[in-house]
């Protein structure tokens, strides 16, 4: 692995605009101010989530932390009817996506498996076998195509599926399997691989020896690298691939080289695989801290604009606290029902024979403690 | 005699086996240098080297597909699937491949695999990480199939199964890992593909395996406050079952209720009762009755414990049998 | 204004307690939700508590150096503004339950390698809850062996506690291991008044009309008491053993004209004999009984009248003496009458007979006998006498041309030559029938038979002189 990786970046580590001689980030500094404020509030959701889960208020939280710019970036790229297949990371793209951060941890705190409707959220459910969405969206992207949504040349009518996944699950059959179908098919859909360089201990040259975004040209279809840390660059690249895709040029795979910089989840040990060396490093590549530099030195923002931003964040997490421990934790009765689209007779007897016998205890326990 | 976690038995079982045979080799994601997620791997790596100790790309279906050749090529495979909802993806390497080779190659080709998955619920968890797939491997000619519910058993089953030439599905209770028996490592250990009685008992058989071996001697230590006997036996193994000593229980005992986390619709119960009824007929005071999930997926973790049998619902089953 | 109070949680490896390293916050400090407040001590490793509330610390409860139990109170916040509920973590509510759990064993967490205790957060260490940390979730939690309390006479699953059963009109309802009693003791179950709940047929209810315990090997079958109730009928079908029993009496009875010769002896000494061999060591391991003494006797008497181990042919209008004594047993079994034999009885020594009859009568009793044991049978003995019936006129199994009736062994008067001139004793005393084929066996041959097995009995040294 180069010390320097080559990739796409147009915002340094440092907070200065480059230029690149393919992709150009379209937007004006409002926008910029606009995404740093998603940046910010995306991280205080993870954070706060992660306290949450210390405290026994979730049984686990998978963070972000350190990928906030590939998510708000490629997120903030995409068209209302465009479609996300996200793993169980993607919180930033839930955010642009208008789910309520609140919905995003009933599946965390095991309250149900997915509260918001993807149908009319045009973003999937957190999937957490590893790489099966990869399919869904390949396949959703093939609907796409049937229902004449590509190449129509009208920007709100055409529509690209971004599925979201990891390192680690370029490694799956199931994802290579997409590959396969998406490049055959010629299908509208952006693979979005947020390159980590950690599958909880596993690091990436566990599962390639090549530069990930190489893969894709051995599967017939365009490959890139960017700088998973420069939101301006994943802005520009991804809504360049989501264009291919919309007028009906078929795939793109993006790595977004980035790194994780928590641990897989809140009891993993990090510690135990990797070195404290290689966190520091990539701290100063702190993908919120370059938007800070740069606002601060070429927008002319000031100190009120991000204390504004801080408090925005302040009272989102505690919104976030309250409405955590605040859920309801769902009756048990409830999973008779949505089996199948009409209950069969014989959950229906399950279900009756169960609420019965739990009608026959003195009091009736949230067994959960 | 040493009281150890089932998770740190299961470690020294696998040192001991690594030990003792140069061609027995370790491969899962994250069993190298994290040393497993719940650490039943931890150390391996450090003494017996990344040959032997892998840690494999993120792909369940080239762990087992990869054990396949590398057991052609004499080789003991020992392989983790990191979750039981994980193991899917590998499932038609284990039924198309792993299950069948010895059989087709006309017993030249023999299949020395063990596919260790940690199983079943109650630790809380996100999807797809409280799995009960047993009998779908029970049903599967050509694999072995056995469930350790402590410790001691852990420690020298993990060996047994190593050294067996058969290739064994070796399930581990994901809620136990941290549960502590007494292990005397001189003991001579029961055969691998045994059941065993491990609470004697007059007035009902209670028939378990994995995590819920514990629910049941709990709900006998409940019950015999209210003064009925149960008699619990540890199936242990469930392809191929060992019934005999079922049998010979219920035919003192007269009743029986088999107890799992999997589904009761075509679970390893059903089978197990068929059984029972065929060579107990005459002995049986009552229906063989059957505790377990209820035919819906797996629920999230805030309800889990009102979805698993628990102690209460095995007596219940237990009163309703003794009520014929 | 109520102070919100922070109690100390759960920090696992085992441990109830904890030390206050150091405080980071001091009284009039504003805190704010998840802010690190206090640096506490375990056995192992610092841990820094992040504090669940925000607003002004009120109070420092415990000071530095000292050691406390989780659930203790260390730090009171007044929460900024009336209308900011600071919600308890969880750690606080499982806190009790937690300590509990901890001392209820054997799941307290522990570093699955075995190097010591592992940190309250990572793999194995302690979880929130009283649980222990897992990747993935929650954690497992300890359980205890207790029932929870239910209201009143429960409905265990909605159904009754005595479950009611269901039959089709005309069929007995009856547990598996009442049928077979029945079946062993010849029940007629549509004969029996069922006592059990729903009309479910007992144990007892089958006893009762049987009378008797379960009768021993050698009885005769038929016993099944259909009694006659007034006014009406039963009806049994003729199938199986029954049917075959009843061919082949038909086949015996109206084939081979049947004479049967009584005798009634003293087998005083032969009951003494037999109390002798129970007492001898070398027979501690089989059954003696008179019956088996009698199979001696006719093995021996066969001897001397070879006509009552012998067949008539009639195609081939031969009688055939046959050379060895495969001696049947006419036993009662769960499906009937079956008479297997001992091949070559005669060649066995008097504990090799016991044995081999010991286990046919056992096999018999299993109703397990098998068709191959019932073949070439050449004489039989039907022990009538466990009934306490005196004898009878057996039917020969058909091919055959003896049957000896043994009949009950009782006290009865006798009369006895002695040295004060005749006297009446009680004596052992038992009457022999035998039934033999008038086509082979003459009068003479079958009282010379009968004579012979007679005087071995009541005197079993006479044995010496065959």
């Amino acid at each position: 692995m180069p010390e320097e990786p080559e990739f796409v970046q147009l915002l340094t580590p440092e907070g200065e605009r480059v230029e690149h001689p393919s992709f150009a980030f379209d937007g004006d500094d409002e926008m910029i101010a606009s995404m740093y404020r998603d940046l910010v509030l995306t991280r205080r959701i993870d954070t706060e989530a992660t306290a949450l889960q210390r405290q026994g208020e979730l049984g686990i939280w998978a963070s972000l932390l350190g990928q906030e710019a590939a998510q708000i970036g490629s997120a903030r790229a995409l068209r209302p009817q465009d479609f996300a297949f996200p793993t169980y990371r993607e919180h930033g793209v839930a955010w642009c996506k208008g789910i309520d951060p609140v919905a995003l941890l009933s599946l965390f705190r095991g309250v149900d498996q997915g509260s918001w409707n993807p149908l009319e959220t045009n973003f999937g459910l957190y999937t957490i076998v590893i790489g099966a969405q990869t399919l869904h969206a390949t396949g959703y992207a093939m609907g796409v195509q049937r229902d004449g949504a590509v190449g129509t040349g009208d920007d709100d009518r055409d529509t690209a599926v971004v599925a979201y996944f990891g390192d680690g699950a370029t490694s799956q059959g199931d994802v290579n399997e997409a590959f396969i179908w998406a490049s055959v098919f010629n299908a509208p859909v952006v693979f979005f691989c947020q390159n980590n360089q950690w599958a909880i201990s596993e690091p990436i040259d566990r599962q390639t020896r090549i530069p990930l975004y190489q893969r894709a040209s051995g599967f017939g279809f365009p490959g890139l690298r960017v700088d998973g840390n420069d939101v301006l660059a994943c802005h520009a690249v991804t809504k360049a691939a989501t264009q291919r895709a919309r007028e009906g040029s078929g795939p793109t795979l993006i790595e977004a080289f980035t790194y994780r910089m928590g641990a897989h989840t809140t009891s993993d040990d990090p510690t135990r695989y990797r070195l404290s060396g290689d966190l520091e490093h990539w701290k100063l590549k702190d993908p919120l801290a370059r938007v800070h530099a740069y606002l601060t030195r070429h927008a002319g923002l000031a100190e009120d604009f991000f204390a504004d931003i801080e408090a925005e964040s302040d009272v989102l997490a505690h919104r976030i606290r309250e409405g955590c421990v605040a859920m309801a934790d769902p009756h048990v009765l409830g999973i008779f029902d949505k089996v199948y689209a009409e209950q069969t007779e014989e959950l229906a007897a399950q279900q009756a024979g169960y609420a019965a016998y739990l009608d026959t205890f003195e009091t009736q326990t949230g067994a959960h403690a | 005699m040493s009281t150890i976690t089932l998770a740190k038995a299961l470690n020294d079982g696998l040192r001991a086996s690594m030990e003792g045979d140069a061609k027995v080799v370790v491969m899962g994601e994250d069993v190298g240098k994290l040393g497993g997620v719940f650490r039943v791997t931890d150390g391996l790596q450090k003494d017996f080297g990344e040959d032997r100790v892998i840690d494999t790309p993120l792909s369940e279906s080239g762990i087992i597909g990869t054990a396949v050749g590398l057991a052609m090529r004499g080789y003991r495979p020992v392989c983790e699937i990191q979750f039981d909802g994980f193991v899917y993806p590998a499932y038609d390497q284990i039924v198309s491949q792993v299950a069948k080779l010895h059989f087709r190659s006309g017993g030249r080709l023999p299949m020395p695999i063990v596919i260790r998955i940690p199983f079943g619920g109650g630790i809380g968890a996100v999807e797809h990480h409280s799995e009960s797939p047993e009998a779908q491997f029970a049903h599967t000619a050509g694999l072995k199939v056995v469930a350790c519910s402590n410790a001691a058993d852990a420690y020298w089953m993990i060996q047994q199964a190593i050294a067996c030439d058969d290739p064994v599905v070796f399930l581990e209770p994901k809620r136990r890992y941290w549960e502590k028996a007494n292990l005397d490592r001189e003991a001579a250990p029961a055969p691998l593909l045994s059941s065993k009685v491990v609470r004697d008992g007059t007035d009902v058989t209670v028939l378990a395996y994995g995590p819920m071996v514990k629910t049941c001697l709990e709900s006998a230590i409940a019950a015999a406050e209210g003064g009925t006997s149960i008699e619990v036996i540890d199936l242990r193994t469930l392809s191929p079952l060992d019934l005999e000593p079922v049998y010979a229980s219920v035919r003192r005992t007269g009743r029986v209720v088999v107890v799992h986390e999997a589904v009761v619709n075509l679970g390893i119960g059903a089978e197990v009762a068929a059984r029972i009824t065929e060579q107990c007929f005459y002995a049986l005071e009552s229906p063989v009755l059957r505790v377990g999930g209820f035919d819906t997926p797996y629920p999230p973790s805030r309800i889990e414990e009102e979805y698993l049998p628990d102690l209460d619902r095995v007596l219940d089953a237990v009163d309703r049998s003794l009520a014929y | 204004m109520t102070l919100k109070e922070f109690k100390l949680p759960d920090v696992g490896e085992g441990l109830t307690e904890a030390e206050i390293v150091g405080w980071r916050v001091k009284p009039g400090d504003t805190v704010r939700v998840n802010d690190i407040v206090v640096e506490i001590e375990t056995a192992k490793s610092l841990v820094e508590l992040p504090c669940p509330y925000a607003g002004t610390v009120a109070d420092l409860l415990v000071a530095e150096g000292e050691t406390v139990l989780v659930g203790t109170p260390i730090i009171a916040v007044a929460p900024e503004g009336a209308d900011v509920p600071s919600p308890q973590p969880a750690a606080e509510a499982g806190v009790d339950e937690a300590a509990a759990a901890l001392a209820a064993q054997p799941s307290a967490p522990d570093d699955v390698a075995g190097d010591g205790v592992v940190e309250a957060g990572l793999i194995g260490g302690a979880a929130p809850g009283g649980r222990t940390s897992v990747l993935v979730g929650y954690g497992p939690r300890t359980t205890e062996a207790k029932r929870r309390p239910r209201k009143g006479a429960a409905a265990p699953d909605g159904e009754p506690l005595t479950p009611s059963p269901e039959g089709p009109a005309g069929r007995v309802l009856a547990k598996p291991p009442v049928r077979k009693l029945a079946k062993d003791l010849g029940v007629n179950l549509l004969a029996v008044t069922p006592s059990g709940l729903g009309g479910v047929i007992t144990r007892s209810d089958v006893e009762a009309l049987a009378g008797a315990p379960s009768p021993r090997a050698g009885t005769p079958p038929g016993t099944s008491a259909a009694p006659v109730r007034p006014g009406g009928e039963t009806r049994i079908p003729v199938k199986g053993v029954r049917k075959m029993t009843a061919e082949a009496m038909v086949r015996s009875a109206f084939t081979a004209p049947h004479v049967t010769e009584w005798l009634t002896l003293d087998v005083t000494r032969m009951v003494e004999l037999v109390e002798r061999l129970k007492a001898d060591r070398e027979f501690a391991d089989v059954r003696v009984s008179p019956l088996l003494v009698v199979a001696k006797a006719v093995c021996l008497a066969v001897r001397r009248t070879p006509e009552l181990n012998a067949t008539w042919d009639e195609s081939a209008q031969e009688i055939v003496l046959k050379h060895g004594v495969n001696l049947g047993i006419a036993a009662a079994t769960p499906r009937g009458l079956v008479v297997p034999n001992i091949v070559g009885a005669d060649a066995m020594g008097l504990h090799d007979l016991a044995a081999a009859l010991g286990e046919l009568v056992g096999i018999a009793r299993d109703g397990r006998t098998q068709p191959a044991q019932m073949a070439g049978g050449t004489f039989t003995i039907t022990n009538v006498g466990v009934f306490g019936v005196d004898a009878g006129t057996p039917i020969l199994n058909p091919g055959e041309t003896g049957i000896l009736a043994l009949g009950s062994v009782s006290r009865r008067p006798w009369v006895v030559d002695g040295p004060d001139g005749e006297q009446v004793v009680p004596r052992w005393v038992t009457t022999l029938a035998l039934s033999f084929d008038h086509r082979v066996v003459d009068g003479a041959q079958g009282s010379r038979f009968l004579a012979d097995v007679g005087r071995l009995l009541s005197d079993p040294a006479t044995a010496m002189l065959y």
